[in-house]
């Protein structure tokens, strides 16, 4: 089952996500990076200054030093000796800052190794002129020639220092182009990941707002399909129940909770309770079908009883599904329909059936008392009758022998009514067969049934092809009699009775409000008479039970032929109409379904 | 009474139509000699006596008291002296039902009670003058039902 739509975005999504914050973590590292190496370079330089003003200080202490000698060595005022005394503790702090800022550089410690014997050699070179410049030790040569050394000595010492210097401003300026390098490199990389990284997000945003856009539409659907479906369960009388068999959550639909008789959500089903409202006659037979639907995934119709807060009794019918998604959690299915209604509706339908069933035995058991009971006095009064010979008759007064006639007469009419009468029931009572009959073959037994008045009134009958159908032979037969007989009966006097019978297959639509509209195709069979007619205003009427349309003295009859027609053509889901122009003649149309 | 007289036996509960019977007997001119029961119980009892003289023609009404015409129908054709006896249904009753039924149980032939006592005695008259032997051998269920010409 499908309920949600699939969102594919959703792990795209992810995806962009992901790259865009790796994006931007290795820009921020990058930059971390760039600013390490930006401290780390202002620090080499620092350093390399550093270097360089401690050998500035070292060489400008030797200079001050050998200002004051010569200074001395002129003036033997030995005030000039004082920067040289100073100088040698200037010479040894800046020594020990430059042992310390070179400690990481072998190559540097070397050279300082070098400065410092230099130096050293230097301030003897000092001490060897003060002593051969003194008045007491004077020796013009040595003076000269340590003079002389002093002299190199320094240029070797600026030599060294310079060498230093340099050392420092090759490695500071190595460190300064890789620093360039980099840092040349990295605004257009950094630039094109930023922007690839906004195009991600972009990218994602465009697919977030459509996924927005595309929920927001499915969530209307819902909204609809959800109130639609509420609204239907309220109409329908159902409800629908869902029940998690991984987490045992039970939900229920709103109309659940209002055909178990309380408002929604008026309590939280759970496991134990979903049997509660069950009426006790039922719970073990529906505990069981529970049990089914796990093994069997589901379940057809159960009908039981509900046993209401409130004590009433509701009828329900159910049915329930296990459903199985694609993780293999298992949910039943339940649907609820309350049938409380139409079960009460089947119990009086069942009662007025037993009703009608009663009285369909008392109508039989009617017919029997007619059909033998009733006949046998008659037919006494009508033997007894018989049983007074002529001879007597004729001694009998006038008047005695008129109402002999009249008890006769009357005794005969009453004969053809019980006839008549259970002839009319029997057509309702006895069992319908129905059997493949060639209807002309059925007209013509009708016929010669009649033949005695046919010969008598030298009636005319034609019958066109009739067709073949599924009837109850003898009642058509019947049909074709008392029709038949009707038109002779009420033929004109004067005129010889011609009676024509035909048949079409017709539509049911051509005749909207008269026929079936189910059954599609009839056969229309009319019988036409050039009779007395009748009245057209009584063309309903004469199919009506009694219901005789001229007196008993001038046409004797029982008023029950056509309505046995009637029930005949019921009988068979067809139809009988009658219309007549009266003084010349009837028609009878039996409309019979295919 | 000659002794090769027509034995007769009707079976009726209802005293007219035995009178009417019985007078239309004695107008017939078949020498007969007619013997009455008044129900199905006192009809077996008759044919059960030993030694009895078994009837020619048993005349049954099938609406009787104790024992109905049907009962003793489907009796009389289950034992085996008496499944010979030639039965004629007399009754008031013409419907479908009882006509079918007691043709299937055997019945030779079905009149219905007129109402004229002329019409019985011609039914009299051609019933005990009937060829049975050549009437039963073509019996169909179209002249079960006798029909005066």
């Amino acid at each position: 089952m499908k309920l949600f739509p699939k969102f594919n975005s959703s792990n795209s999504l992810r995806v962009i996500f992901v790259i865009a914050v790796f994006i931007l973590l290795f820009l921020s590292s990058l930059g971390y990076k760039h600013n390490q190496d930006l401290n780390a370079s202002s620090k080499v330089a620092m350093h390399t200054y550093e270097i360089n003003i401690q050998l500035e200080r070292l060489m400008s202490a030797i200079k001050d030093a050998e200002t004051g000698q010569r200074g001395y060595i002129i003036t033997r005022n030995s005030r000039f000796l004082s920067p040289y005394i100073y100088s040698r503790d200037k010479v040894n702090t800046s020594f020990i800052t430059l042992k310390k800022l070179t400690a990481d550089n072998p190559v540097q410690q070397e050279n300082l190794r070098r400065l410092f014997k230099l130096i050293i050699q230097r301030f003897t070179s000092f001490e060897n002129c003060f002593k051969y410049s003194d008045p007491k030790t004077y020796d013009k040569r040595k003076l000269d020639n340590h003079m002389f050394g002093g002299r190199i000595l320094m240029e070797n010492i600026r030599f060294q220092v310079d060498k230093m210097n340099d050392i420092e401003k090759k490695y500071l300026d190595r460190r300064l182009k890789i620093y360039d390098q980099e840092i040349s490199l990295s605004p257009v990389f950094s630039i094109s990941l930023f922007l690839a990284a906004l195009l991600f997000i972009l990218l994602a945003y465009r697919q977030i707002s459509k996924d927005i856009q595309r929920l927001k539409v499915f969530n209307k659907k819902l909204l609809i399909s959800s109130r639609l479906m509420s609204e239907s369960e309220s109409i329908g009388k159902f409800s629908t129940w869902q029940w998690d068999l991984d987490t045992q959550k039970i939900d229920y639909s709103d109309n659940q909770y209002r055909l178990l008789g309380v408002r929604p959500n008026a309590f939280v089903p759970v496991q134990e309770t979903f049997l509660d409202f069950v009426h006790p006659d039922d719970k073990e037979a529906i505990a069981a079908s529970m049990e089914e639907i796990v093994t069997k995934k589901h379940l057809p119709f159960i009908y039981y009883k509900v046993l209401r807060a409130d004590r009433e009794i509701r009828y329900f019918k159910s049915t329930g599904k296990l459903l199985t998604d694609k993780q293999g959690s298992k949910i039943l299915l339940g649907i609820n329909f309350d049938i409380t209604d139409e079960h009460l509706l089947n119990i009086e339908l069942q009662e007025r059936n037993d009703e009608l069933e009663k009285s369909n035995k008392e109508l039989a058991s009617f017919n029997h008392v007619a059909s033998h009971d009733l006949q046998e006095p008659l037919r006494k009064i009508q033997t007894f009758i018989s049983r007074i010979p002529e001879a007597e008759k004729a001694g009998m007064s006038d008047s005695a022998k008129d109402y002999l006639y009249k008890i006769e007469v009357s005794a005969k009419r009453m004969r053809v009514l019980i006839d008549d009468l259970l002839l009319f029931s029997r057509t309702n009572t006895t069992k319908k067969e129905f059997i493949k009959s060639n209807l002309n073959e059925l007209a013509e037994n009708a016929k010669s049934e009649l033949l005695e008045i046919i010969d008598e009134k030298r009636a005319v009958i034609t019958v066109s092809k009739l067709p073949k159908l599924s009837v109850i032979p003898y009642q058509i037969e019947q049909l074709f009699i008392n029709l038949i007989g009707n038109s002779l009966k009420y033929s004109r006097p004067d005129t010889i009775p011609e009676i024509h019978i035909e048949s079409e297959k017709i539509n049911s639509s051509d005749y909207p409000g008269l026929l079936d509209q189910n059954t599609r195709k009839f056969h229309k069979i009319t019988f036409k008479d050039n009779g007395m007619g009748f009245d057209p205003q009584f063309k309903e009427t004469i199919f009506v039970l009694f219901q005789r349309l001229h007196s008993k003295t001038d046409y004797p009859g029982t008023g029950i032929g056509l309505a046995i027609c009637k029930k005949i053509t019921d009988n068979h889901k067809g139809y009988i109409t009658a219309d007549s122009t009266p003084d010349k003649g009837s028609e009878f149309t039996v409309f019979l379904p295919e | 009474m000659q002794k090769n007289a027509l034995h007769i036996l009707l079976a009726d509960d209802d005293e007219d139509d035995r009178l009417f019977f019985k007078d239309a007997f004695e107008e017939v001119r078949v020498q007969t000699k007619v013997t009455f029961v008044h129900d199905g119980l006192q009809l077996m009892e008759h044919l059960m006596t030993p030694d009895i003289k078994l009837p020619d023609i048993l005349f049954l009404d099938l609406n009787m008291p104790k024992k109905t015409g049907k009962e003793c129908l489907i009796e009389i054709k289950k034992t085996e002296h008496l499944k010979n006896i030639i039965i004629a249904i007399y009754s008031t009753s013409s419907s479908e039902e009882d006509i079918e039924d007691t043709f299937i149980e055997g019945a030779n032939i079905y009149i219905k009670k007129p109402s004229d006592f002329n019409t019985l005695k011609k039914i009299i008259n051609e019933v005990v003058t009937l060829n049975w032997h050549y009437h039963t051998s073509g019996l169909n269920r179209d002249n079960f039902l006798l029909r005066l010409k």
